[in-house]
């Protein structure tokens, strides 16, 4: 019942032009018909993808809208009356006159965003500035703005290790961009880069929760109420109210420079940044006041931070609070237009669950890696300053026309954006629901699939059979059953929390990734090639690359570890050998530079401790309990889970059932 | 009454030195000076003596050819008693002094002050000589003299001797930034820091701030120091756990480029409010563990937070009232509490204060008052004209020879007790001085009361004992011991009386009475002080003398109804509202609290010198000393120039005879073009007068360095300045509602006839 990978035609780009997929892409004709769907109807959206080459140029205007409420953007969709000068939004069906700049279009001058092929399509838009920064000129965008927020309290090693990433983040930086500095141990520290040439840091104390207001206040950017602060040299001319008090305007660039005017300023404060000079008592954890007053645990060691049996339990004491905390924060950054971005790197957690939502209602970027100084950082962080600046995009939804009957349904049925909505579903379910059993829901629901859209005789398993369409979606469940994003017992809330923050912004096919990771087969056999993600792939003379998305395994069998260990690629008539060894390390390359964050390289050999990053991901087709028909060269997996092969004849058995 | 004949004190004080001919084992009188070095032996005795009883201490003052001698505590002998420990009384905790006896051949001695026969330690033991005196008597400072230092074991510490440490608290705002102040401190702080005492553990540190609070971190691995800004007012805390306050040494590099750019990090500040309160919070934090010197340098009345303060004493109304008096006291309570605060965590705190409005030096003080520190005070100050005085007054602040984590007890034998004390400190239990820090330019002030109605001994014996951390951390005892006679007699109480010890103490009785009661009721107590002791010797002489209606005064009192004239007179106690700024008013009581005796005598009473004379006369004429001149405008010859000097300020009269190309030469510029003499800043021209005239002037600031006087000129007849500067000095000359010399001395004589 499991497709052979291998004969799955390599797409171009299966997420297609637009970066929009649904469950169906052929509409239920009913209510009923919807809920009998089991998958729900959904779309996945990527609108800010990473610009196809091939795509057509953005436009440098700015959008016609629908008139309000619906306020669509005209695209090509819409039908339009050239004659009258008049589109009918095709989404509201709304009559909308075109504007006097539209007065030369004819069916042979058609504008860009009513092509075909532009139904996605980019648009430059200029003006209104981001709240808060400094005024552009006249016209022109306004420059981006990176507020750097770096923990102290690490150990000096970690600590010079994310200087070294500031400092090429810095140098990646345009010259315009405005950077602001924050650092936060026991206290926050807020750098005042414009200040002369010594350094000028606001602090505030960790221990209690400041309004926002209270701080514009205490910087002295608060509209009427503080009295002035030292300007700084060299502003020209700061027009003075009161002839004594400056303008709360003339604040908020003591902190955003450009990188031009402050690179020098940075540089010396990235070298005399220190770890937090607060003591950190015996047994205690350093005070990290990451939320300002906010605990994520507390500071005693002996207590350790929240697990999922806690948060399942509600015994995790300062975890809703934090939440609520974010929760607040995130709307405040959306209210200002700004993005959170969290790196964090540390051996124990951080609290990214209670983050999360500040994290996900910004857009922002994640990224976890135990150490500043491991790649998953380190290239991540620099991998977002290099692209450089990149403009606002729009897309448009594509448009599906109604369908009518169960066949036409069957042939729309996209089975890996349905295993990414469910995988999606479950997540948002087992954070909000109390006593979620995410195992039982996915096999109830895979089987009404079955029962629904399966070929069978009634109570004949033999007889069952799926149209193509769904013949990946059990194997997808299956994964899915075992992934860390069901099976979250394996991880901390912050890694899950993790997961679940790409899951939820990734595209379809890299989440499927997530779901089911790829394996790739190197031997001197056969070129290339996908190969079952089942224990049984394993072979002496055989080297693996497992693609999990968050990490990616290169395995060498034991024959292949043994002749790289007595350095038969070294010589010369072994050359074939040595390609053999590269290929997968080329292969793992291009994986990881296709991706945000870096994903993790885990190199190792068969029977080797961190195989295990591979045998977790493999069908247990052959374990402990049914080591009798094991191939030779091949391995077993010690583990009680099912495998496939048994998953699938339960399914069979109960989808059947009348 | 013949004017010219009356008493003037023009050679200024008059030590009892010859107290030291009948004590010779007595400490100098410049450490410890009775009122009267003669002990009422009565209750009724004492009734009859009007004067205060009791004494002046100064307890590290510098010999007098100690001038710019910092070394002079090393003079006084210092003693390590080592293992036997430190010898006193087992019952009244007296130290050996030369008064005690020896007793058991020399295996006891006696107490002087409470009679308890002690044993000697073995190791101090020595065999007695016919006459009951140990043989290593003349070997031992503890037996032969006065005035000696302990080196205090152990158990005289509640810690380990903290290092002297120097804690700026410096106003930015604009006030500050405006008048140029801030680089007179920077610089002058500078030139201090080989200087400052306790190398190589000097620690130091810095706090500015404006409506914000501005910490800077002195690590000593930084290349510049760092500015860390706490807004939060209501909730002050520290924004590192260390480097805030640090080694001199080990962070010099970091400190100097702080004090080189202290100025110009703050010249565009624009900011008019000032958050004391709160940074006084924070300073306490940061100095809370070690302790040491707190200086304020305060430009504006306080604004935002706790000890914020308000305009007052603008109320005309309020004088002559019964309210009068709480314009010269703190109106929160705020300064006293942080004072108490401060001292319990051995923090002494001096306060430097420059605004050219009010600033509420009534509160500001307080924190000086409680602490063992000092009030300085620049109105108006503009580095021009005030930068000279502020440089010298600072230095000699962080340069002089100062004892940390100190108190301060005087015991004295049975039958006496001390009852109140007068100057900066803070009273902890009934007669324990607590002195954060303490120095040669601080005098005490304390009264006795008789505890018994008849003394049964012949001589009480007075003890003063500073214990105290010295700057180089060693924990030290110095003891001041005297001995003075009982008496029967009023008459010789009188013979023994101590003008300098009574007016100072006097002096400071009144200051502390005008914070309770009306400047007018202050002077007609001191008025009334005086007339019933004229009377009760008059009664004691004019039956036997049968000297009729003349006002007749002990020799040794003569000079003291013009010092009590003085007082009245005084800055802290003159006329009313319209007379003197409330701050300056308060600014000058702070100072009389503090005063050494002849540097208070010389304030309330200056020295007036002709001066034109000295300058164009034969140079081997003008060597000697100037001859000082009875305050009095009768003195001022239109064709001369004179000086009046009362330790604080200068002034410069010239009259309106003297040749123009003098006065030019003087001035260094023309008279003619230069009308407001406010402005004028004399500096050493090229011409004979201007060189010698600058002479006169540094030979008479270096008499005495522990303030420096501003120098300003008047010219006869330029009012209203010759008014203030001038007039209201000649304490002889009748003023607007005061009394002339004459006119007192007939009024108390008629008093103390009726
Ligand atoms: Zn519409
Ligand atoms: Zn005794």
């Amino acid at each position: 019942m499991a497709a052979d990978p291998s004969a799955a035609p390599p797409a171009a780009d299966p997420d297609g032009p637009d970066a929009v997929r649904l469950t169906w892409n052929a509409w239920p004709r009913s209510k009923i018909e919807a809920s009998r769907c089991v998958v729900p109807l959904a779309a996945a959206v990527s609108p800010c993808r990473a610009p196809d080459p091939s795509a057509p140029p953005p436009l440098p205007y700015p959008p016609l809208r629908c008139k309000p409420p619906c306020s669509a953007l005209l695209n090509p969709f819409a039908r339009v009356d050239f004659a009258a000068k008049i589109w009918i939004c095709p989404l509201c069906f709304s009559r909308n006159h075109f504007p006097p700049h539209y007065a030369a279009i004819s069916e042979s001058n058609v504008p860009a965003e009513l092509f075909p092929q532009c139904s996605t399509v980019e648009y430059v838009v200029g003006g209104a500035g981001v709240p808060g920064a400094p005024q552009a000129q006249q016209g022109a965008p306004p420059p981006p703005v990176f507020l750097f927020v770096i923990d102290t309290c690490v150990i000096e090693e970690e600590l010079e290790y994310v200087k070294m990433a500031m400092r090429k983040a810095v140098a990646l930086l345009p010259e315009h961009a405005l950077v602001g500095l924050v650092t936060f141990g026991t206290q926050v520290h807020l750098h005042e880069l414009g200040f002369s040439d010594l350094s000028k840091i606001y602090v505030f104390r960790g221990t209690k929760e400041i309004s926002k207001e209270q701080i514009l206040d205490q910087l002295g950017l608060a509209g009427a109420g503080r009295t002035g602060f030292p300007k700084m040299p060299g502003q020209p001319g700061v027009p003075q109210v009161n002839g004594m008090h400056p303008p709360a305007t003339a604040g908020v660039n003591r902190f955003l420079l450009p990188v031009s005017e402050c690179e020098c300023t940075l540089s010396t404060l990235l070298d005399e940044l220190q770890p937090d000079q607060w003591p950190v008592e015996a047994g205690n954890r350093a005070i990290r006041c990451t939320g300002v007053a906010l605990s994520i645990v507390s500071k005693d060691l002996s207590e350790p931070v929240r697990s999922h049996k806690d948060l399942d339990k509600d015994a995790a004491p300062h975890f809703q609070k934090a939440v609520k905390f974010y929760d607040g924060l995130a709307k405040q950054l959306v209210g200002q237009g700004h993005v959170l971005d969290v790196f964090a790197s540390a051996l124990d957690q951080v609290g990214l669950a209670e983050m999360k939502v500040a994290i996900e209602r910004t857009g922002g970027l994640v990224v976890l890696s135990e150490s500043f100084g491991h790649s998953v950082f380190k290239d991540s962080f620099q991998r977002i300053f290099e692209g450089g600046e990149q403009s606002l995009g729009l897309s448009f939804k594509k448009w599906v026309d109604g369908s009518t009957n169960t066949e036409e349904l069957v042939e729309g049925f996209d089975q890996e954006t349905a295993a990414v909505v469910l995988a999606r579903y479950i997540s948002l379910k087992m954070e909000m629901e109390e006593e979620f059993d995410a195992t039982r829901w996915l096999d109830r629901s895979l089987i009404r699939l079955c029962s629904r859209f399966g070929d069978y005789r009634k109570d004949d398993p033999s007889s069952f059979s799926l149209h193509s369409n769904f013949s990946l979606f059990p194997q997808f469940m299956f994964n899915l059953r075992r992934s860390q994003f069901v099976q979250v017992f394996n991880n901390s809330p912050d890694e899950t929390a993790f997961f679940r923050m790409l899951l939820n912004r990734e595209s379809i096919t890299n989440s499927v990734a997530m779901i089911q990771p790829s394996l790739i087969s190197f031997s001197f056999d056969s070129p290339p090639s996908p190969v079952f993600l089942d224990v049984a792939s394993i072979a002496a003379d055989r080297i693996l690359l497992l693609d999990a998305y968050f990490s990616v395994v290169i395995f060498h069998g034991m024959t292949i570890a043994q002749w790289r260990n007595m350095g038969y690629q070294n010589q010369p008539e072994h050359e074939q050998f040595a390609q053999l060894l590269q290929a997968p390390h080329e292969e793992a390359q291009m994986i990881i530079k296709g991706r945000f964050p870096v994903p993790r390289l885990v190199v190792c050999d068969q029977h080797g401790s961190q195989a295990r990053f591979l045998l977790a991901k493999l069908n247990p087709s052959a374990t402990y309990n049914s080591a009798h028909d094991v191939a030779l060269g091949s391995d077993i997996i010690f583990t009680d889970d099912v495998s496939f092969q048994v998953f699938c004849e339960h399914l069979q058995r109960l989808a059947v059932q009348s | 009454v013949d004017v010219k004949g009356l008493p003037r004190p023009l050679d200024g004080d008059e030590e009892p030195a010859k107290v030291l001919e009948s004590y010779p084992l007595n400490c100098h009188p410049r450490y410890f000076r009775l009122t009267t070095h003669a002990i009422p032996a009565s209750q009724s005795l004492f009734t009859r003596w009007h004067l205060p009883l009791g004494a002046v201490v100064h307890p590290l003052a510098e010999s007098p050819d100690g001038v710019m001698n910092y070394k002079s505590l090393e003079e006084v002998p210092v003693i390590n008693f080592g293992a036997a420990g430190v010898i006193r009384c087992r019952r009244c905790r007296t130290y050996i002094n030369p008064y005690a006896t020896f007793a058991d051949a020399g295996r006891k001695w006696r107490c002087n002050l409470c009679t308890l026969l002690n044993d000697v330690p073995g190791e101090y033991f020595c065999a007695l000589d016919a006459s009951g005196r140990r043989y290593d008597t003349d070997q031992r400072p503890e037996l032969s003299k006065g005035t000696v230092e302990f080196v205090a074991p152990t158990e005289y510490m509640v810690r380990p001797p903290m290092p002297p440490s120097y804690f700026f608290l410096i106003d930015v705002s604009v006030s500050a930034v405006r008048s140029g102040l801030l680089e007179v401190v920077a610089k002058t702080i500078k030139s201090c820091l080989d200087e400052l005492p306790g190398f190589p553990r000097t620690q130091i540190g810095f706090l500015t701030f404006d409506s914000t609070l501005h910490f800077h971190n002195f690590k000593s691995s930084l290349s510049q120091p760092q500015m860390m800004v706490v807004a939060d007012l209501d909730d002050v805390f520290l924004p590192l756990p260390d480097d805030l306050l640090v080694n001199l040494v080990d962070s010099r590099h970091v400190v100097e480029s702080f004090l080189d750019s202290l100025p110009s990090m703050f010249h565009d500040n624009v900011n008019v409010e000032s958050a004391l309160g709160p940074a006084l919070k924070a300073a306490f934090m940061v100095m809370s563990q070690i302790g040491g010197k707190l200086l304020v340098f305060q430009s504006t009345l306080p604004s935002l937070g706790l000890g914020r303060l308000r305009l007052r004493g603008d109320d005309v109304r309020a004088y002559g009232t019964d309210k009068e008096h709480t314009l010269r006291v703190p109106e929160d309570p705020f300064y006293k509490q942080m004072a108490a605060e401060f001292t319990k965590n051995q923090i002494a705190v001096d306060i430097f204060s420059f605004s050219e409005k009010y600033s509420d030096i009534a509160s500001l003080g307080s924190l000086a008052k409680y602490t063992g520190g000092q009030v300085y005070h620049y109105p108006s100050f503009q580095s021009a004209t005030h930068g000279d005085k502020l440089k010298h007054e600072l230095s000699r602040d962080l340069t002089r020879e100062t004892a940390w984590e100190s108190v301060m007890r005087i015991r004295c034998g049975k039958g006496v007790r001390f009852t109140t004390y007068h100057g900066h400190f803070m009273l902890r239990s009934t007669d324990l001085l607590a002195l954060p820090a303490v120095d040669s330019d601080k005098a005490f002030a304390m009264q006795l009361s008789l505890e018994e109605t008849l003394m049964t001994t012949q001589t009480v014996y007075f003890q003063v004992a500073l214990l105290y951390t010295s700057s180089s951390g060693e924990r030290r005892i110095r003891v001041h011991t005297a001995a003075a006679p009982v008496v029967t007699d009023l008459s010789e109480m009188y013979r023994q009386a101590d003008t300098g010890s009574i007016v100072s103490l006097l002096g400071r009785i009144a200051v502390e009475n005008s914070l309770s009661d009306k400047l007018d009721s202050v002077r007609q107590q001191l008025q009334l002080k005086l007339v019933r002791s004229l009377k009760e010797y008059r009664n004691l002489y004019v039956v036997q003398h049968r000297i009729g209606g003349r006002l007749i005064y002990p020799e040794s009192l003569r000079f003291l109804p013009l010092y009590i004239l003085a007082i009245c007179k005084s800055l802290a106690l003159r006329g009313g509202y319209a007379d003197v700024s409330l701050d300056e008013r308060c600014a000058a009581g702070f100072s009389m609290m503090i005063l050494p005796v002849k540097k208070l005598l010389n304030f309330i009473y200056p020295s007036l010198y002709r001066i034109d004379e000295a300058l164009t006369m034969e140079p081997d004429r003008t060597d000697g000393s100037l001859r000082r001149l009875p305050l009095t405008m009768q003195c001022l010859d239109t064709g001369g120039m004179y000086l009046l000097d009362d330790g604080f300020n200068f002034l410069v009269w010239l009259g309106r005879m003297l040749p123009p190309e003098f006065v030019n030469n003087i001035l260094g510029v023309s008279l003619a073009n230069f009308a407001d003499l406010s402005k004028i800043q004399l500096r050493e021209c090229d011409n004979e007068y201007s060189r010698k005239f600058m002479k006169t002037l540094r030979a008479l600031r270096e008499k005495d360095p522990s303030y420096h006087q501003l120098c300003r000129v008047v010219r006869q007849g330029e009012q209203p300045r010759e008014g203030f500067l001038l007039l209201s000095n000649l304490v002889e000359d009748q003023m607007a509602g005061t009394s002339s010399y004459v006119d007192w001395i007939l009024q108390i004589h008629r008093q103390t006839q009726s």
